[in-house]
């Protein structure tokens, strides 16, 4: 393989391992919207808690990384079953915006929770992933980015799997179609919601866990959910399938635009890109075209 | 109820603005206090740079209190006032405008640049207050555009001077690719930093933008892997992505020496990286918490506090210095404390001594201090080890 053509294979692969993290991160929003309506904006911040969770136990508590993990994902399912019971839930028949803004509240409450708690220093978290790196034939890739990769496309394909085939699965595909057929038909709605918030947050908060061994965790480290916002505007707000497809091929575009042009690029481009899909395609490449009739 | 008429609600409006303009000028009169100077603060305590923020609140109190205890400045006491911005100039601007309201302040610390840049008109039209800050902007550098304002160390741009200096004296001609974040804080040093690789007759590579945001630095590296420099310097960053920078370029084999700016450099953020922080190098202002060179000013330091103080704290230190230096100097000579005078007092700093906080006594002709030294990261002590001398790229 010629240099040029290695590099643009290496390039590629970078691109797809940290497009499977805006993936991750954009299923939270769109598992969180496709049961509920709600566009949670906390998705970041909730992200970050999971990063500090993790921390909390496996560098405070000393336990080892396969038991400070499940913990932190648990510990952003029970964020998400505690803000959807005691904030969302009242807030049900409110216009969505007034939601929208209860989640952008949230986030704020969190940074500042995690202020209080754990300080403004920027930490790491410890290294459980190993550093060796994983070659391609000659292609290089970053063993933790290729583990985000495999991580993100497991989750995403499970969860595709269970909205197809699981009971509870149906359940909230019905919810999300039509809340008031769904209640009729003897679906717990207000349990869905639960379930989605819990699953969402869960999700974000592994996907927290995820990009601070890569980045390490910070207060600000939520910004990141601002760019999984636009996979899921592209991709679809509703869209599982959305969310991977544009999680991989923003991720790989991104790769690309940083290495042959720069990266003071990626941000333009990116937005272009949600500000193009918008105009052409509002409800995203793969998001369900609704037809409102007056 | 009674019918007001047009002519009594002017007479009310007039006696009531009467009575405002009177009671304010009382207000102003009664904060001009002769007892005490204030030291105002727009400071970043929660945020993205709270970790710096609430080591330089400590800092400024610590120093306050010492001065204090020698009796004040000319008779004075020194006290702070500020309140927390979250790092938002908007936040910034309206603590400035409370503060500066309620208190009678001719000294003040801002906490980014955009405020300072904001701040710096108004600062020259009032002509009240000299300012320092956390900011160590190039643009800031420039007394002309920017009287009232002082920069605390070296500009970024001295600090690339600086670090490029210790290159070309370690390794002369080698070859130095820059790494910035997509901020105007990582572009700032770019262009005179490249100029003075050049001049240095190093071979100066890329220079590498990352994102703002970015986590994952793969691409990055390939591209540092290509260009197989000698030294990095990264700027715009406080720690993320460096660390994921550094470990993937030695999973790949490069043996490239990585070094930081001044906000990089505080040991603690390097502790829990372990050995893939072991060898990172940067530019220092100021003498090190631990650092083990004589300086009767850290001895006190070391007595105030018994814990490891952060880099943040020795800025603060040193901005809360120059700025009562100046209001010493301005006092004593009988002046009044405006902004000019402060200013011109400020530039009268001729090498002075910081107790040993800066290595070298230094002098203010600018806005800025241009004096820095090179640090290196231990991993098995755990510390910033000097690895230069006192370097100085002023005029």
């Amino acid at each position: 393989m010629n240099d040029d053509l290695l590099f643009f294979t290496e390039v590629t692969l970078a691109g797809l391992g940290s497009g499977a993290l805006l993936a991750l991160t954009a299923l939270a929003f769109v598992l969180i919207y496709k049961a509920t309506r709600v566009i949670n904006l906390a998705v970041s911040e909730i992200l970050m808690l999971g990063g500090y969770l993790f921390f909390t136990f496996a560098a405070s508590l000393s336990l080892p990384w396969w038991g400070a993990l499940p913990l932190a994902i648990l510990g952003g399912g029970a964020v998400g079953a505690i803000v959807e019971r005691g904030l969302i839930r009242p807030m049900l028949g409110e216009s969505a915006i007034s939601v929208f803004m209860v989640t952008v509240g949230l986030g704020s409450v969190l940074v500042g929770l995690v202020e209080a708690f754990w300080g403004t220093d920027p930490k790491s978290l410890p290294n459980f992933i190993a550093n060796t790196p994983v070659f391609f034939g000659e292609a290089y890739v970053s063993r933790k980015i290729l583990v985000a990769f495999i991580a993100a496309t497991v989750v995403i394909g499970i969860f595709l799997i269970l909205f197809r085939f699981w009971r509870g699965g149906v359940a909230l595909r019905a919810t999300a179609s039509d809340q008031a057929a769904a209640y009729s038909c003897g679906i717990n709605v207000p349990g869905v919601f639960s379930i989605a918030w819990i699953i969402g947050c869960a999700t974000a908060a592994g996907a927290g866990v995820l990009l601070g061994a890569i980045g390490g965790i910070s207060p600000v480290m939520g910004v990141f959910g601002l760019s999984a916002l636009v996979v899921v505007i592209v991709g679809g707000l509703d869209s599982l399938l959305g969310a991977l497809v544009g999680g991989l091929a923003l991720g790989v575009i991104q790769a690309w635009v940083s290495s042959f042009l720069g990266g003071e690029y990626v941000s333009p481009i990116t937005f272009g890109i949600l500000i193009l899909t918008l105009v052409i395609r509002p409800y995203g490449l793969f998001g369900t075209h609704e037809i409102e009739r007056l | 109820m009674s019918q007001v008429s047009r002519r009594s609600l002017l007479q009310l409006m007039g006696a009531t603005a009467m009575a405002t303009g009177v009671l304010g000028g009382t207000t102003l009169a009664a904060f001009a206090d002769d007892s005490e100077l204030v030291i105002g603060g727009s400071l970043p305590l929660t945020g993205v740079f709270g970790f710096a923020g609430v080591a330089i609140e400590k800092a400024m109190q610590d120093y306050a209190k010492i001065i204090n205890d020698q009796g004040g400045i000319a008779g004075r006491k020194v006290r702070l006032a500020y309140e927390d911005t979250a790092y938002k100039p908007d936040t910034s601007v309206a603590v400035f405008n409370k503060l500066t309201s309620q208190n009678d302040i001719h000294l003040y610390y801002g906490d980014s640049t955009a405020f300072a840049k904001t701040i710096s008109l108004e600062l020259a039209r009032a002509d009240r207050i000299l300012m320092g800050g956390a900011s160590f902007a190039t643009e800031l550098n420039d007394p002309v555009k920017h009287p009232n304002i002082f920069i605390p160390g070296p500009d970024y741009s001295e600090m690339f001077s600086i670090l490029l200096e210790h290159i070309a004296r370690e390794k002369p001609g080698a070859k130095v690719v820059f790494v910035c974040s997509d901020s105007e804080f990582g572009r700032d040093p770019i262009e005179p930093g490249a100029a003075r690789a050049k001049a240095l007759g190093l071979d100066m590579g890329d220079v590498i933008i990352t994102p703002p945001g970015s986590v994952d630095v793969s691409t990055e590296v390939l591209k540092l892997r290509r260009a197989r420099p000698d030294y990095v310097i990264f700027h715009g960053y406080i720690k993320a992505p460096l660390p994921e920078f550094m470990s993937q370029a030695k999973q790949l084999g490069l043996e490239t020496k990585f070094m930081g700016t001044f906000w990089s450099m505080d040991s603690s953020i390097w502790d829990d990286v372990g050995d893939v922080a072991d060898g990172f190098m940067g530019i220092m202002p100021y003498r090190y918490y631990y650092d083990t060179e004589p300086a009767p000013m850290l001895d006190k330091i070391r007595e105030m506090r018994g814990e490891y103080q952060a880099t943040g704290y020795m800025q603060g230190m040193i901005s809360a210095m120059i700025l009562l230096e100046s209001a010493k100097r301005v006092l004593e000579d009988g002046q009044e404390l405006t902004g000019k005078n402060l200013k011109a007092a400020m530039n009268t700093i001729k090498d002075f001594d910081t107790g040993g906080i800066i290595g070298v006594p230094f002098s203010m002709a600018g806005n800025s201090i241009p004096v820095g030294r090179v640090y290196q990261y231990s991993a098995a002590e755990k510390k910033m080890n000097p690895v230069s001398d006192w370097i100085n790229v002023g005029g």
